[in-house]
């Protein structure tokens, strides 16, 4: 039987090709909080008296996100607060939502749950049963960021974290290249900032941790976590990225490190070349801030009769 | 010889012929370690783990596409 290469005992829980590790259970855990620790000071991502709000669906992602930032709230460094978005996906949101309610109370973290029909007048099922629809991850995207910022700023924030990983980032890097999308390309980051006051800076803790080693700390550490896929997930160019390197992770395990690496290094080069300092004004529909008339949202809103 | 395979809800008795790891299980079912964490008897385990005469195996899917 194969021993822990950190502290000699049995059962091992993960072999990891890229370092040569193999774990058990207690020292994947602590090396898991370890990096996540790492990337938190190394981005400047939190400073001490910092409200930060978790978009918290009850996934994997961001229930590990709120579980290792709750450290930071033992220590009395940071207040921590949630909110879950209620897409209205009928039997695919319900146990997500349920999930994460259970979570923020165990942990005494304010919580709120914001659904797309409180905030809209109308949710992702009844959209997805208009023609001419943009397809659901459009809509996802734009309202729930719509909400996040919202919420950020009822809750008083000063940041909001989310739960993109390793892959997600890796994901994005390559799609956006390889689509010549260098307006977006601009965009990835370990923190999302905006010279508009309205836009509350975003920050990743986990964009250094692979996708597979979250669910695999959230089992280890025997968190609830929401396990289902989306109803109306679809085959995506971002699958097809991921598949790709996926298949390339398994001869070259340290790809998608290698990527994200290789692309902080060169992002602000990125940026100054093609960056634009938006003017924000506020949208004339909802206030929220928006560069053009109407929000995104607002303008899909329109889009739908709504 | 058999043992007790589990995914999500559906539990199935199989046959044990012989040496058997979870890798061998994964790759017969077409799943990828990639995307599942396996339990042998409520316990995480790796790819090289043998399954064994009475074992209770457990694929809990963590990555789904979308």
């Amino acid at each position: 039987m194969e021993s822990c290469t950190k502290c000699g005992k049995p059962n091992v829980i993960i072999k990891r090709p890229a370092s040569g590790q193999a774990l058990c259970k207690d020292c994947f855990i602590e090396s898991i909080e370890k990096k996540v620790k790492q990337t938190i000071k190394k981005e400047n991502f939190l400073e001490k008296g910092d409200k930060v709000l978790v978009a918290l669906s009850g996934g994997k992602d961001s229930v590990v996100t709120l579980e290792i930032l709750n450290s930071y709230v033992e220590r009395h460094i940071i207040e921590l607060c949630a909110v879950t978005i209620d897409e209205g996906i009928a039997g695919y949101r319900e146990e997500g939502v349920e999930i994460a309610k259970a979570h923020a109370k165990r942990l005494g973290i304010p919580h709120k749950v914001v659904s797309f029909k409180e905030s809209f007048g109308i949710d992702l099922d009844e959209i997805m049963k208009m023609e001419n629809h943009r397809g659901s991850c459009t809509y996802c995207g734009v309202f729930r960021r719509w909400i996040i910022n919202r919420a950020a700023r009822e809750f008083g924030a000063t940041k909001i974290a989310t739960g993109h990983n390793l892959d997600d980032e890796a994901q994005a890097i390559l799609m956006n290249y390889l689509e010549g999308n260098t307006e977006n390309l601009a965009k990835i980051g370990p923190k999302t900032e905006s010279n508009s006051e309205l836009f509350t800076v975003k920050i990743k803790p986990l964009r250094e941790i692979p996708e597979k080693e979250i669910g695999l700390y959230a089992l280890a550490k025997g968190l609830d976590i929401h396990l289902a896929g989306c109803p109306y997930a679809q085959q995506s160019f971002r699958m097809e990225i991921s598949n790709i390197l996926k298949e390339l992770s398994k001869d070259h395990p340290t790809i998608m490190y290698s990527t994200l690496r290789g692309f902080d290094k060169i992002s602000p080069a990125i940026r100054k070349q093609v960056a634009h300092d938006y003017e924000f004004d506020r949208c004339e529909r909802c206030g929220e801030p928006s560069s053009n008339r109407l929000c995104r949202a607002c303008t899909f809103l329109e889009e739908l009769g709504h | 010889m058999s043992f007790t395979l589990k995914i999500k809800d559906k539990v199935e008795e199989r046959e044990l012929d012989g040496e058997l790891t979870i890798k061998d299980l994964l790759d017969d079912l077409e799943l990828s370690s990639e995307t599942v964490v396996s339990k042998k008897n409520g316990e995480i385990v790796i790819d090289e783990e043998k399954i064994e005469d009475g074992d209770e195996i457990e694929f809990i899917q963590i990555i789904y596409g979308g």
